[in-house]
């Protein structure tokens, strides 16, 4: 008897032993992947030991499911460069972000910028694409539909969404703002999330729309 | 009344049968939040699917997280699509 007792008390040691390395590796790792996203590591790790509560692993689990869906400090919008205001109708939102600051009228003594920008580069099926943009103040949407409307510019590749991207000129400055394509857009190289906003791309090289990559230009 | 063997033959794949499904389930539970935040972070949503794995598929799913760089970016060192 004294023998199964004993074999019992080892396999309870073994499985408590690993339940407890399992637990410090989970809290750990929960700690890392919080701070990521933004959030004090503390959070991760709370969830995690949780578990071990009388609570089971309910709380865990659901809080895995508010974290998956929250709004990640991550995410939160930079400072938004001044003089860019989202366009409001000029094309679908895909999802609502709280007003950003106002925009700054250009300073009184700078000199007017007339000049506008080009986009070129390759398609995907050997032509090529070129886009005027006008300077000023003006929004347009990147779309890859046939049927452009006013203010929209095509490229007419399957990877590029429908729509895809929006431009934003403000004085002389170009702005990029995703519109959460699947293709994805790139300033640079560095994706560009539908988080992100309007982000600033007067200094950028290359911007890529799917598989497309323009090359940035002033006219 | 049936053979004893196997009705326990029936009997253990039953349960068998349950402990799977009930597996699979609770991985679902596992899966959709965990789909999501991989594809947050800019991996494959699919990389949640490490959930089935028995055990350790959670802590894979985990390590492969917290322990490597985010594509789309991380709190702190990210704003690298607007950063300039």
């Amino acid at each position: 008897m004294g023998a199964e007792i004993a074999a019992l008390m080892g396999f309870f040691g073994i499985t408590g032993a690993f339940a407890l390395i399992g637990t410090v590796l989970a809290g750990w790792m929960a700690w890392r992947i919080v701070e990521k996203a933004g959030l004090p590591g503390w959070t991760g790790l709370g969830s995690i030991l949780l578990s071990l509560t009388a609570i089971g692993a309910i709380v865990p689990l659901i809080l895995l499911w508010i974290f998956a869906y929250m709004r990640w400090p991550r995410d939160e919008p930079a400072p938004a460069a001044p003089g860019y205001a989202p366009s409001a109708g000029s094309g679908p939102s895909p999802s609502p972000r709280p007003a950003g600051p106002a925009a700054l009228p250009p300073p009184p003594a700078a000199l007017a910028d007339g000049r506008g920008w080009r986009l070129a580069g390759p398609l995907g099926n050997g032509g090529t694409v070129s886009l005027s943009v006008v300077g000023g103040s003006a929004a347009y949407v990147l779309t890859s539909t046939a049927a452009a409307g006013p203010g929209e510019l095509i490229v007419p590749d399957s990877s590029v969404g429908q729509p895809h991207a929006r431009l934003m000129t403000a004085g002389s400055r170009l702005g990029l703002e995703d519109l959460g394509s699947p293709g994805g857009t790139y300033i640079d190289g560095a994706r560009l999330l539908p988080e992100h906003g309007p982000r600033d791309i007067s200094a950028a090289r290359v911007i890529r729309l799917g598989s497309v990559e323009l090359a940035l230009t002033r006219a | 009344m049936s053979d004893p063997v196997s009705w326990l033959l029936g009997l253990s794949a039953f349960l068998l049968f349950s402990i799977v499904i009930g597996h699979v389930l609770v991985a679902l539970l596992l899966i959709v939040p965990t789909w999501r935040i991989c594809q947050r972070a800019g991996f494959s949503g699919a990389l949640a699917l490490f959930h089935l794995v028995p055990v350790i598929g959670p802590f894979i799913v985990m390590g492969v997280l917290a322990f490597s760089d985010w594509p789309n970016g991380e709190a702190g060192a990210q704003r690298a699509p607007a950063g300039r």
